[in-house]
């Protein structure tokens, strides 16, 4: 892992008698790309809002590109809020230019940057019309666009994925690939995991405002358990002795027979439960180890957490 | 400082290619216009009103209503057109009333129809007189008959007392020759010129109130725009709460500033043309003697004073509805200092006046509305630093305030506002 963009230690948020991030600590390298995972109300918003100076940690040191302070920082961050809209009358061009002013930009150089930018995600043809008349998936775009155009070297997406179609979904994908490939470090967060699972070096997860996992995408899969799959002609009384295997349930298969999904416990070897099957002399049709998603890991990591 | 442009040029430039503020550019002069000009077109547009007039005293009085009537000049509409009494004449004013009273209630246009019919008969000493009218809201005609009579009466009496005709008209044209004098005047009497510095800080003082009342509007759209879109959050990650509030503060002081400058460029070319030398003596007043620096001083200090607490509570409103209750109750405290400002133009060193001076909402109001009261430089200081200290302070408390409400989601609660000013925390 290389140096750290943002690091946050021991950080707590609390309104009143609620507690919103409770002693949060992690880091997110520089140059990959971190999941802030959790389910809804888990603290991501938060914790990103005082990652990006907008509200102070009740508690905790923070820092960001080096600085305990973002605000001094602020020319070298893109942010894309969860809740998103823009000047409903400015054309592509003029907001994403107006934006990237604000971040240092000089004018022309943005309106510039602006218009390479909306050609190259095809919207060349939007970009002289004004916002209100764009579709949803373009105007969120537009407001991706805005918060790239001054080439930060932090970018922080909230829920970017959110209201998008499959298509733009993926060419979101491609774009923070992109943006990695170029040295910027990303942070998003999303409750949805597929992205994360195919985007992540890196994720951390939360729930009730507490963290409950920070690693690789492979560790998170690691928490939860794999699954096997039997289908046969046997009595599933009979798969309940096998061993290394948990949380067992049966149903008809399509073509006859039964079908009984368990849970491998950790470390138990698959090819154990098969041994022991044909031992037992069942009529084993299909045994199928299927590798936990970090979908599975999330279900896993959050069952327990505090609401 | 870059930033702060940047923002204020944004808003500018979206006020400005709005329709809205192209009407309001051009409404206002027209409108201005129109309002000064309806009493006279109204007249110009209605027909003098038919009267007619039964006079039971031997035709003097009728004669006297006569030439009350008439117009002064032939291009000119006369008050009333004396016609005929149809069915005339008659025995007795009981019967002149029975006769002329239907064509007052007919309808107007129909033949015969009249507007006013004036019956005048003997009573003691005077004469007493019956007006019949359709339009009894309209005091105009009472007026002129009042008056016409009046003068008939005293003519009557004063010839009856030996005075003659030619006395009579000498005795009308007598008039006291007043000449009113100040110490503070040019020349120690008193003009046209000497009124202006308070007309002008009249003018100024409400001109700071149409100003704050109009941008206090667009300020409150604009933020709330931005909060409810979220574009707020977002210009929160790239510029501080003093710039984006100094932006938009700026921005919409530009738009107003913009109207303004074409509304009085409009104004000043009208006086020049019209009124050429009281168009001289209100610049030289405004430009010598630091006056148009006193009223700036005032205007911008106020402006900047009620723009913040503007941009303050629309950050805590999510939707223009919610900003409309709380524009109600701030603009009832806005008019409170117009009611005293024209108070200031003939009382400029009332102690009321200035009392209130060291009130900061009041401040730039009377001290505005005093400007021909000459107030000594300590109280010009001590209450421009007070209204501009206020200013910072609404800065200082507000900005922290802003933030809260820009990154809040919920609705407008009195309580969050007064309590994210007081803890100035986030």
């Amino acid at each position: 892992m290389g140096p750290a963009a943002v690091v946050l230690e021991g950080v707590t948020k609390r309104y009143g008698g609620f507690t919103a991030v409770d002693d949060l600590s992690f880091q997110a390298a520089a140059g990959r790309i971190l999941g802030f995972l959790g389910p809804n109300g888990a603290g991501k918003t938060s914790s990103i809002r005082m990652m990006l100076g907008l509200i102070a940690p009740t508690s905790g040191r923070i820092s960001v590109l080096g600085e305990p302070d973002a605000s001094k920082v602020r020319a070298r961050i893109g942010f894309l809020p969860e809740e998103r809209g823009l000047y409903r009358r400015m054309t592509p061009v003029s907001a994403i230019a107006f934006l990237a002013s604000l971040k240092g930009m000089a004018p022309a150089e943005a309106r510039r940057r602006a218009r390479s930018l909306l050609e190259e995600q095809g919207l060349g043809a939007a970009m002289d019309r004004q916002i209100r008349s764009l579709s949803k998936g373009m105007a969120q775009k537009v407001q991706l666009l805005s918060a790239l155009a001054h080439e930060p070297d932090l970018v922080i997406l909230d829920e970017p994925f959110s209201g998008l179609d499959p298509v733009n979904q993926q060419s979101l994908e491609a774009i923070i690939r992109k943006l990695a490939d170029r040295g910027a470090t990303v942070i998003f967060s999303t409750h949805v995991m597929q992205h994360a699972e195919r985007l992540c070096d890196h994720v951390v997860l939360l729930a009730g405002g507490r963290k409950v996992f920070d690693g690789s995408v492979a560790e998170a899969r690691g928490a939860a358990p794999r699954t096997l799959v039997l289908e046969g002609p046997f009595d599933p009384a009979a798969v309940s002795d096998l061993p290394g295997l948990e949380g067992l349930a049966s149903e008809a298969a399509d073509g006859g027979g039964v079908r009984v999904t368990a849970a491998l416990r950790a470390g138990a070897p698959a090819q154990d439960v098969l041994k022991a099957a044909f031992a037992k002399g069942l009529d084993i049709q299909r045994f199928e180890l299927k590798e936990p998603h970090l979908h599975d890991a999330f279900i896993v990591l959050t069952q327990g957490a505090p609401a | 400082m870059t930033r702060i442009m940047r923002i204020a040029v944004r808003d500018y430039l979206a006020y400005v290619r709005t329709i809205g503020f192209w009407l309001s550019i051009v409404l206002m002069p027209v409108g201005m216009s129109v309002f000064g000009f309806a009493s006279t077109m109204m007249d110009r547009s209605s027909p003098a009103p038919a009267v007619a007039v039964v006079d039971f005293t031997g035709g003097r009085y009728a004669h006297a209503l006569r030439q009350a009537f008439a117009a002064a000049e032939p291009q000119e509409r006369p008050a009333a057109l004396l016609v005929p009494a149809a069915g005339g004449p008659f025995p007795d004013p009981a019967t002149a009333t029975a006769r002329l009273k239907p064509l007052v209630a007919s309808r107007g246009g129909a033949p015969g129809s009249l507007d006013a019919a004036v019956i005048i008969r003997p009573s003691g000493d005077g004469v007493a007189i019956d007006l019949w009218t359709r339009n009894a809201a309209d005091p105009s005609l009472e007026r002129a008959v009042r008056l016409a009579a009046g003068d008939e009466l005293r003519r009557e009496r004063l010839e009856k007392a030996g005075v003659n005709a030619a006395q009579l008209k000498a005795i009308d044209a007598l008039k006291p020759q007043i000449t009113a004098y100040s110490p503070k005047a040019a020349g120690e009497r008193v003009s046209l010129r000497d009124k202006l510095p308070g007309l002008a800080g009249f003018a100024m003082g409400i001109l700071l109130w149409m100003v704050v009342f109009t941008g206090a509007g667009m300020l409150l759209n604009s933020v709330i725009e931005e909060k409810s879109s979220r574009i707020l959050e977002v210009m929160l990650t790239s510029a501080s709460v003093p710039e984006i509030m100094t932006g938009k503060i700026l921005g919409v002081a530009a738009v107003t500033a913009t109207v303004l400058a074409v509304w009085l460029t409009l104004a000043a070319t009208v006086l020049s043309l019209q009124f050429p030398d009281v168009a001289a003596d209100l610049a030289s007043i405004l430009f010598t003697g630091g006056m148009i620096g006193y009223l700036l001083l005032f205007f911008v200090g106020g402006y900047l004073m009620f723009a913040t607490l503007y941009v303050t509570v629309g950050a805590f409103c999510e939707t223009t509805r919610e900003a409309q209750t709380l524009l109600g109750p701030m603009m009832i405290l806005l008019s409170l200092p117009v009611a005293f400002m024209s108070q200031a133009i003939t009382h400029p060193d009332s102690p009321l006046l200035e009392t209130l001076s060291w009130v900061p909402i009041f401040t730039p109001f009377m001290m505005a509305a005093r400007a021909a009261s000459d107030p000594p430089a300590w109280e010009v200081a001590g209450t421009a630093a007070l209204m501009f200290a206020t200013t910072a302070l609404e800065l200082w408390v507000a900005g922290p305030a802003f933030k809260s409400g820009a990154l809040s989601t919920g609705r407008f609660e009195l309580k969050v506002f007064f309590a994210s000013l007081v803890r100035r925390q986030t």
